[in-house]
C-alpha cells in the first residue's frame, strides 16, 4: 500500500525518488504513470487526475525498468505504435536523434541488447515530446558514454522545453549530479521531500577532535551516527553546520571541519531513524 | 489530434491485424479451401451451372452445421490474440501507460477481435459467392441471410470468450474457461443424471438436455435446419423417349434462425460484462488465474465441485464400484471418494488463486463446507430428499403419458382415457413404493437361483409429457416370479391386474382408434416358413377379427412367460401410424408396432387368416407341437 499525500515536483525540475527496496517507487511510477488505479484519493498531474486521462497521459512518456516491445516489433514499428497514439511526436526529433543512438532501426528489439533496447527507449519517449518523462532505473545497462549522453539530452529536454522529469534509481551518486529535488520513499510514504540543496543543507558531517578529558561524544550532542578513528570523531547531525559549530563551541573542541555529504549519506542517515541503519557487521 | 486519443485508435487496430495475421491468413486459407473444393467438383461433374436455391441450400447448411462449430474455436483464438495483453505486467503496463482510455483500448481490440474473425469468413464467402454468380447461382437473400447469421455466431462466441478474457488474468486458463463455459450446462447435465441414476429409483438416463440452450454450438447444431421444399414434375424425354420424375427446390428456409440473433444478444451481453469487469480489473492481476476478486470463491468452490463430482465418481469406480451390490452407489464409501477428490481439487484452486503451494493454514472452514456439501449431496440423494424418485406428476399436469408396458407402447391423455392413466400411476406408485423389493428381486433373476427365484423380467418406462413442455421419464426393470402374480398387493400382481385389464386390452389393439391408421403389417408362420407382408386392408380385416375375439373373451391377457409353448408358432404384427405436431407447429408422423400373440381359442383371427389365404391349416402348430416334431424330426 502506498500512502502519498502530497508528492510534489516543480514544473522543469528533475526530481530523484529514492528509497530502499520494496518501498513502492515503482508502484508509485505505475500510479503515475495510470497503470494502477489508487484505492482511495487521486493522482493528479497539474491538478487533473491521471486515471483514465487520455489527454493528459498523451504529455506523459515512462520509461520502466522491464520496457515492453511488441515481440517482433523493430524500433522503426514501435515508433509507428508511438507515433499513432501520442499526438505530439515528432517524427522530425525522431529521426534527429537517429544520429545520436546509432541503432538498426529495422531490427527486432528483442535481438539487441539490453543497453540498445534501454537506448531504444529513450529514443522513442523523447520523440513523443512530453511533458513529464517518467524514469525508472533509467540508465541501468548503458554504457557510461552512453548514459552522459541521456542524460545530456533529457537536460537538454529540462532546459529547453521545462520538460519535468521523475528519476527513481538506487544510483544515488549519479542522481546527485541530476537531480534538482528529493523525495525519500520508505514503507509506501514519503519520508521527507526536498530540493537537494535544502537536503545536504539540513544535515551536516563534522570531523571533530575534543580537548583533553572528553574521549567519547557528549551526550548532549543529539547525533545520526559517530565513529572515531584515533582521535578524530566524525559526526552526522541533523542541522546546518553553522548550528552544528555553535553547539559544539561549549566544548572547546581542538578542531571543526565540516564536510559535505553526498545524497547517499543522506539516503542512509535519514533512513536510519526508520530502522534502516547501516548495522556495522562482523563476520 | 483527437483521433489519437478518441474511443478507437486506428494504430492499434492495425497493429492488432497485422501482429497477427499468420492467425486470420492461416483461417482464411482454410476458408478458401470450401470455394476451391466446390469449383473443383463442378469441374468434375461437368456442370458449371447451379441455381440459387441450391446455393441457398449450400449456404444455410454450412450455417446450422459448421459456422457454429468453426466459430467456437477460432473465437478463442482471436480472443487470446487481443486480449493477451493483459496477462503480461509488462504488456499491460505499457498498454495501459498509454494515452487511451480503458472505453478506447476495449473497443479498439474488440473490433480488431471481430475483424480477425470476418476476414476468413469475408474470404471464403466472398469467393464462395463470386464462383457462384458465375455459375448463374447468386442468391441476394441467401447471401445477406449468411452473412447476418456468420455475424451473429461470431458476435455470440467472440462475446463468451471475452468475457472470459477479462475473467482471468493467465493466458493458459482462459481457453480452459472458455470450453468450460461453453460445455459447463452439458456437462452439468450429464453429472447430475450420472448420479441420479447411480441412486435413484426408475432413473435411467444419460443425459436429459434441458439446459442444451445454455450450450450455444450444442444448441445451434441441434435446433437450425435447413428446411427444403420441393415439386416434383414428370418430364419427357424427346430424344430416349420415356417419362422420368425430376425434382425441383421450391423454397429453402433456415429454421428457427431466431437463436442466431438470440445469442448473438446474449454475445453483447457478455461483451457488456465484459466492459465492466475491464473498467474495474487491476492491472495488478496480470498472471492471475482469477482476475476478478468476487470471482475468486467462485473459482475455488467450483473447481472443488466439479473435481468431487468427477473424480470422485472415478475414485468410486477406480476402489469401491466392483463391491457395489446392484447399480445403485453405495452412499458412504461414495462420500468419501467426493470428499477425498472435492478436497484435492480445493487444495488445488487454492493453489493457483495464491500462487504457492502454502495454502492449508486458514483453509479449514472452506474445507469443511465441502466435506458437509459431499455428505449432504450423498444423503439427500440416497433418501431422495428433492422428491425426485416419488415425483409422480399429477393429471392436470399432463398432457400425455407415453406408457411402454408388456411389450406395448400406449398414449394415454388425461382427456381420452382418465381411468387408464391412472392406472398406470398406481402402477408407478406401487413399483415406488416396493423399490427395495424390485431391486432385490432384479439382482436374483440376474444372478439366477432357485426354481422359487424371480423367472420372468419386464420394463416398463413412462414418459410424461407435461403442460409446460418438460418431459418426465422412468424406466423400471421389474423381476417376478410366477408366484407373485396371484399375492395381493404385489408389484407383480398391480401390474399384471393392469395389463390384462379390459381397458387396456382395448387400448392395446388400437381398433377404433382414430388416431391410429394401421398401415402394414407381416404374418409369418413358424412351421411352414411362410413369410407375408400385409397390405392395409389385410391389417383392417385381420384387426376386426382379433377385436371379436377379444370381445369374446378370447384375446388379450398377456403371457409374462411365454414358455408354455400353448400359443401358435406365428408372428403377427401391425405397424400403425398417427399423425403429429411438434413444439414448433411442424406435421409429422409417429410409428410404431404391435405384435400378436395368435392362441387356438382365437376362432375368429384363424377364420380371417385362412380367408385371407396367409396361412392354411398346417400353420396352425402351437410351439409345444412344433417343437415336439422338430425334436422328432
Amino acid at each position: 500500500m502506498i500512502q502519498v499525500k502530497n508528492l510534489t515536483m516543480p514544473q522543469g525540475s528533475v526530481y530523484g525518488l529514492v528509497g530502499p527496496n520494496g518501498a513502492g517507487k515503482s508502484t508509485l511510477i505505475r500510479h503515475l504513470t495510470g497503470i494502477y488505479r489508487p484505492d482511495s484519493g487521486s493522482i493528479t498531474i497539474d491538478g487533473q487526475p491521471v486515471w483514465e486521462n487520455a489527454a493528459l497521459k498523451a504529455r506523459i512518456a515512462a520509461i520502466p525498468d522491464d520496457w515492453y516491445y511488441f515481440n517482433t516489433a523493430s524500433i522503426r514499428d514501435m515508433m509507428r505504435f508511438y507515433r499513432g497514439f501520442y499526438p505530439r511526436f515528432s517524427q522530425e526529433r525522431y529521426e534527429k536523434l537517429r544520429d545520436i543512438f546509432r541503432l538498426d532501426e529495422k531490427r527486432p528489439i528483442r535481438r539487441l541488447s539490453k543497453g540498445m533496447q534501454k537506448q531504444a527507449a529513450f529514443w522513442l519517449s523523447l520523440s513523443a515530446m512530453p511533458d513529464c518523462l517518467i524514469l525508472d532505473e533509467p540508465v541501468d545497462g548503458l554504457d557510461p558514454v552512453m548514459r552522459r549522453q541521456v542524460w545530456s539530452l533529457v537536460m537538454g529536454d529540462v532546459s529547453e522545453r521545462g520538460t519535468t522529469v521523475l528519476v527513481s534509481s538506487h544510483n544515488l551518486r549519479e542522481l546527485e549530479d541530476v537531480c534538482d529535488h528529493v523525495g525519500i520513499l520508505d514503507h509506501g510514504k514519503v519520508l521527507l521531500e526536498r530540493s537537494l540543496a535544502q537536503l545536504q543543507d539540513n544535515m551536516v558531517k563534522l570531523q571533530v577532535v575534543f580537548p583533553d578529558g572528553i574521549t567519547e561524544v557528549p551526550a548532549e550532542i543529539p547525533v545520526l551516527h559517530a565513529s572515531k578513528i584515533g582521535r578524530i570523531h566524525t559526526l552526522i547531525l541533523r542541522m546546518n553546520a553553522d548550528e552544528a559549530t555553535a553547539l559544539l563551541a561549549q566544548y572547546q573542541p581542538l578542531l571543526v571541519d565540516a564536510v559535505p555529504l553526498t545524497l547517499e549519506e543522506i539516503f542512509i542517515y535519514e533512513l536510519g531513524g526508520a530502522d534502516y541503519a547501516v548495522k556495522d557487521i562482523v563476520l | 489530434m483527437q483521433s489519437k486519443t478518441s474511443f478507437f485508435n486506428r494504430t492499434l487496430f492495425r497493429k492488432n491485424l497485422s501482429r497477427y495475421w499468420p492467425l486470420w491468413g492461416f483461417a482464411s486459407f482454410v476458408g478458401f479451401l470450401a470455394p476451391a473444393a466446390a469449383l473443383v467438383r463442378m469441374a468434375q461433374s461437368g456442370s458449371m451451372s447451379v441455381e440459387p436455391l441450391v446455393v441457398r441450400q449450400s449456404y444455410y447448411y454450412l450455417v446450422g452445421d459448421i459456422v457454429p462449430i468453426i466459430s467456437l474455436v477460432y473465437a478463442i483464438l482471436c480472443a487470446m490474440a487481443v486480449w493477451n495483453y493483459l496477462y503480461n505486467p509488462r504488456s499491460v503496463g505499457m498498454m495501459h501507460s498509454l494515452p487511451i482510455r480503458r472505453q478506447g483500448l476495449f473497443l479498439t481490440n474488440l473490433l480488431s477481435g471481430l475483424a480477425m474473425m470476418a476476414i476468413p469468413y469475408l474470404v471464403a464467402g466472398g469467393l464462395g459467392t463470386l464462383l457462384f454468380a458465375c455459375c448463374g447461382g447468386f442468391d441476394a437473400w441467401g447471401t445477406l441471410a449468411t452473412v447476418l447469421a456468420v455475424i451473429g455466431q461470431s458476435v455470440t462466441f467472440f462475446g463468451l470468450a471475452t468475457f472470459c478474457a477479462f475473467l482471468t488474468g493467465n493466458i493458459f486458463a482462459l481457453p480452459v474457461l472458455y470450453f468450460l463455459f461453453n460445455f459447463l450446462a452439458p456437462l452439468g447435465d450429464w453429472l447430475c443424471n450420472l448420479f441420479a441414476r447411480g441412486f435413484l429409483f426408475g432413473f435411467t438416463a444419460d443425459y436429459s438436455g434441458s439446459v442444451d440452450f445454455l450450450c450455444p454450438v450444442v444448441y445451434l447444431t441441434q435446433r437450425l435446419y435447413v428446411n427444403t421444399e420441393m415439386s416434383y414434375q414428370e418430364v419427357f424425354n424427346v430424344q430416349g423417349g420415356g417419362h422420368s420424375t425430376e425434382y425441383v427446390i421450391t423454397s429453402v428456409t433456415l429454421e428457427n434462425a431466431w437463436l442466431i440473433a438470440a445469442y448473438a444478444a446474449a454475445g453483447l451481453v457478455f461483451l457488456a460484462l465484459a466492459y465492466l469487469l475491464y473498467r474495474r480489473r487491476e492491472s495488478e492481476r496480470a498472471g492471475d488465474v482469477v482476475a476478478v476478486r468476487v470471482f475468486r470463491p467462485v473459482f475455488r468452490f467450483g473447481v472443488a465441485t466439479l473435481s468431487a463430482l468427477l473424480g470422485g465418481r472415478l475414485l468410486y469406480a477406480l476402489l469401491w464400484e466392483s463391491f457395489q451390490v446392484g447399480d445403485t452407489f453405495t452412499p458412504v464409501p461414495l462420500a468419501i471418494c467426493l470428499i477425498v477428490a472435492g478436497l484435492i481439487g480445493y487444495y488445488a484452486a487454492s493453489m493457483l488463486l495464491a500462487k504457492s503451494l502454502r495454502v492449508f493454514r486458514g483453509s479449514a472452514v472452506g474445507a469443511l463446507c465441502l466435506v458437509a456439501a459431499c455428505v449432504a449431496f450423498c444423503a439427500g440423494m440416497r433418501y431422495d430428499l428433492f422428491g425426485i424418485e416419488r415425483r409422480i406428476p399429477d393429471q392436470n399436469e399432463i398432457t400425455q403419458l407415453e406408457i411402454y408396458l408388456a411389450r406395448n407402447t400406449y398414449y394415454l391423455t388425461p382427456e381420452d382415457q382418465p381411468e387408464l392413466l391412472s392406472g398406470a400411476q398406481d402402477l408407478q406408485r406401487t413399483l415406488i413404493a416396493q423399490k427395495d423389493l424390485i431391486r432385490s428381486n432384479y439382482e436374483t433373476y440376474r444372478h439366477g437361483g432357485s426354481s422359487s427365484d424371480p423367472d420372468a423380467s419386464t420394463n416398463i418406462r413412462y414418459i410424461y409429457t407435461l403442460k409446460n413442455g418438460a418431459t418426465v421419464e422412468r424406466f423400471y426393470v421389474v423381476s417376478f416370479a410366477r408366484s407373485d402374480l396371484q399375492t395381493s398387493g404385489s408389484y407383480a400382481n398391480v401390474m399384471d391386474s393392469f395389463v390384462n385389464s379390459p381397458a387396456l386390452r382395448q387400448a392395446r389393439l388400437r381398433w377404433g382408434d382414430p388416431e391410429f391408421h394401421v398401415e402394414s403389417g407381416s404374418f409369418d408362420s413358424q412351421s411352414t416358413g411362410d413369410y407375408f407382408n400385409l397390405g392395409t386392408q389385410e391389417c383392417e380385416t385381420l384387426l376386426s377379427a382379433i377385436a371379436r375375439d377379444a370381445e369374446n373373451g378370447n384375446w388379450g391377457r398377456y403371457d409374462w412367460f411365454e414358455d408354455d409353448g400353448t400359443a401358435y408358432a406365428m408372428d403377427l404384427s401391425f405397424d400403425f401410424y398417427r399423425d403429429l405436431i411438434d413444439e414448433h407447429g411442424t406435421h409429422y408422423r409417429s410409428y410404431d408396432s404391435i405384435y400378436i400373440t395368435v392362441r387356438p381359442e382365437m376362432t375368429e383371427t384363424k377364420q380371417a387368416l385362412l380367408d385371407l389365404n396367409l396361412a392354411t391349416e398346417q400353420d396352425f402348430v402351437t410351439w409345444q407341437e412344433l417343437n415336439g416334431i422338430t425334436t422328432e424330426a
